[in-house]
């Protein structure tokens, strides 16, 4: 416990430098903005924004990136509060109560619990992750290639089981992902495969591209200004204080919505958007009111708001102590951490301390900005949302352009970007989520790798993934999910997301 | 039987699926227990062929295919066309003209913006992000045949 505090000072120390408190600033106010725009989520701003770190070094590149992340799981709130767009997918829930307060006159009130059970839950997640990260990283060390594939493998069924959309989608979205991981260069042998003669695809198709054009092209495609029409409900300051019974009403969805969303937040997979989901329908059913869901309930707006923002901070658990992105977002930092020269993994903690207990910190200090920021410039926000989408679309496909092409300098990316972008349009059209797409494609190489390093040690045995503890006890885990799973396919039973699509439409569960 | 978007979705990933197996040729496959470079490719192959097949299958419980809404669609293909113009000639022309270009392009043609504000707009915001990147950010931007 003394070494933990002896770094956390240590890293205090890195991130209220006044340069790194600058970039943290900066990450929270750009993630904010990226939050509040409807069609730019935290992913494709990332992405986009990646090119800007070119400049900095490491610690600040991840404090502001990491900024920029959380920021947005605050931002989110903005717009679907007042005005019932979700400025991104973990906003969603928010919309049904939160616009209904807006609508009752308390979205002052909705926006304060909004950006309070945000800190609270993006607080308490920085906390345990100060605690937990360090040991586990210990315990990552004993991990090899079968103990990685074992876990891959559990997050990929997590993944299938844990999705909002169905499972067969989410499996032919992490296929679609994991094939596209294929192109490039096979590290074991060296065969080209699916490169078409193009030098650029030696190296694989990489994660920014396929994000931006995914999620920040396909969504602009998908949006045509015309239907960009929007009423917004403009709170004053003085508005923004809730009464004593609204503060009642929050508290428990916030302590629920911490545990959920952190917990929920180290498994794989769109963990920000899944837990507020998921406390959504968790609020409703423990609620001793479940008709005022939908109708401006506080606890609606509380305890998913609080969930997402503890998923977002519960994510970096993985990422730092196992060097293993959980989703999409973690993959891209990743990414911009390796482009600054620093490997993430077990080791992260011991090599670069100032990296890692830099970030950490930062992100207590970020939390406190994000709490200090959103209440009272909310009106700044709101102003920025009446900037008409059709000079704004253009602005983001300028942004998408430089982020994607100064990543490699590479115009092929953008190429990829654009059929990247006409592939999300259809997607969506068909009802597709392309999150699980973009997290295959990032595991790809590393479960590959790792898969057949493990039949080399074991000399074609695949009894090594049962022979030792940790792996065995990943593939238990995967098995009795698939198990499960299975179950309900075959008996043709309800399962989470079936009952929560009938909780947000208002029918009974069966 | 009513055709459904499920049907098309699931026919083209089994397409999709197919298509891997046949530029898959080439490589090597290896054995179940030393995987070449070829083995992952086709076993995700099949999983997609045979998701796809279950799609297909499972289609009466999607939306019939002619109620999709491609109101969106001409927007869409405009937006492409005009990005697609733009990384056609942005190594050659460079950031600030090939972005200025865009952006009027998506305001005049696309959003039937009037020209002088559309031109304002365009020209404004792509030196703004210039300066910004260039010389605020230090992250060099791709330049044309005059230079900036």
């Amino acid at each position: 416990m003394e070494t933990t505090l002896h770094s956390l000072y240590l890293g205090f120390s890195v991130a209220l430098e006044p340069h790194n408190a600058w970039y943290a600033f900066l990450g929270c106010v750009v993630g904010t903005l990226v939050g509040v725009l409807p069609g730019v989520g935290p992913l494709a701003g990332i992405s986009i924004l990646l090119p800007v770190t070119f400049g900095l070094n490491a610690t600040q590149a991840i404090i502001m990136l990491a900024g920029i992340y959380y920021g947005s799981q605050y931002g989110g709130s903005t717009t679907s509060i007042l005005m019932r767009i979700p400025g991104e997918a973990s906003s969603v829930m928010t919309c049904i109560d939160g616009y209904a307060m807006a609508q009752k006159g308390r979205a002052g009130s909705a926006l304060c619990i909004a950006a309070v059970g945000s800190w609270i839950g993006g607080t308490f997640g920085v906390l345990v992750l100060t605690v937990v990260a360090p040991p586990l990283a210990t315990i990552a060390l004993r991990f090899g290639p079968p103990e990685y594939t074992a876990l891959l493998v559990l997050g990929l069924i997590f993944l299938a089981y844990m999705s909002s959309s169905s499972l067969i989608r989410t499996l032919l979205m992490a296929c679609l992902g994991l094939l596209l991981g294929m192109i490039g260069i096979d590290n074991m042998t060296g065969h080209f495969r699916y490169s078409f003669d193009l030098a650029e695809l030696g190296d694989g198709i990489g994660i920014v591209p396929v994000a931006v054009g995914l999620f920040g092209l396909g969504e602009i495609l998908s949006t045509p200004s015309a239907d960009a029409v929007k009423t917004i409900i403009s709170p004053k300051l003085r508005e923004l204080l809730p009464t004593r019974k609204e503060w009642r009403e929050a508290s428990m969805p916030i302590g629920r919505g911490t545990l959920l969303g952190f917990f929920i937040g180290i498994i794989p997979g769109s963990a920000h958007i899944i837990s507020s989901f998921l406390s959504y329908a968790l609020e409703k059913r423990v609620s001793r009111r479940p008709e005022q869901f939908g109708k401006g309930a506080v606890a609606g707006v509380a305890g998913p708001e609080t969930a997402n923002n503890a998923a977002s901070t519960g994510a970096f658990v993985p990422m730092l102590a196992l060097g293993i992105p959980t989703s999409p977002i973690t993959a891209v930092l990743i990414g911009a951490l390796m482009l600054h020269g620093v490997q993430v993994g077990p080791t992260l903690v011991n090599e670069h301390p100032d990296v890692f207990w830099g970030f950490v910190a930062s992100m207590y200090v970020g939390n406190v900005m994000l709490l200090a920021l959103n209440l009272p410039l909310v009106s700044l926000f709101v102003w920025v949302l009446r900037i008409p989408y059709a000079y704004l679309y253009p602005l983001i496909i300028m942004f998408c352009i430089i982020g994607v092409y100064e990543t490699n300098n590479s115009i092929v990316d953008v190429w990829i970007m654009l059929i990247m972008g006409i592939l999300g349009y259809a997607l969506r059209k068909f009802e597709f989520d392309p999150a699980p797409l973009v997290l295959g494609l990032v595991i790809a190489p590393i479960l590959e790798q790792s898969l057949r390093q493990s039949l080399i040690m074991s000399n074609g045995n695949y009894f090594i993934f049962f022979n030792r503890p940790i792996a065995a006890g990943l593939m238990l885990v995967s098995a009795f999910l698939l198990a499960l799973s299975g179950f309900s396919f075959l008996m043709k039973r309800k399962d989470w997301r079936d009952q929560l699509a009938e909780a947000e439409a208002g029918e009974p569960s069966a | 039987m009513t055709l459904r978007a499920d049907h098309i979705a699931g026919a083209f990933f089994i397409a999709f699926g197919l298509l891997v197996i046949a530029l898959s040729g080439d490589l090597p496959v290896g054995s179940l227990s030393f995987p070449g470079a070829g083995f992952m490719p086709h076993v995700l192959a099949v999983l997609t062929i045979s998701f796809g097949i279950v799609l297909v299958a499972r289609a009466s419980e999607s939306k019939p295919f002619a109620t999709l809404s491609w109101a969106d669609a001409k927007h869409a293909a405009l937006v492409v066309l005009v990005t697609a113009a733009a990384a056609a000639v942005f190594e050659w022309l460079g950031f600030l003209t090939t972005d200025v270009l865009l952006i009027f392009a998506l305001l005049v043609i696309i959003e039937r913006k009037r020209l002088v504000p559309a031109a304002a707009y365009s020209i404004g915001l792509v030196v703004f992000t210039y300066v910004l990147f260039v010389y605020v950010l230090k992250t060099p931007l791709e330049t044309g045949p005059l230079g900036f």
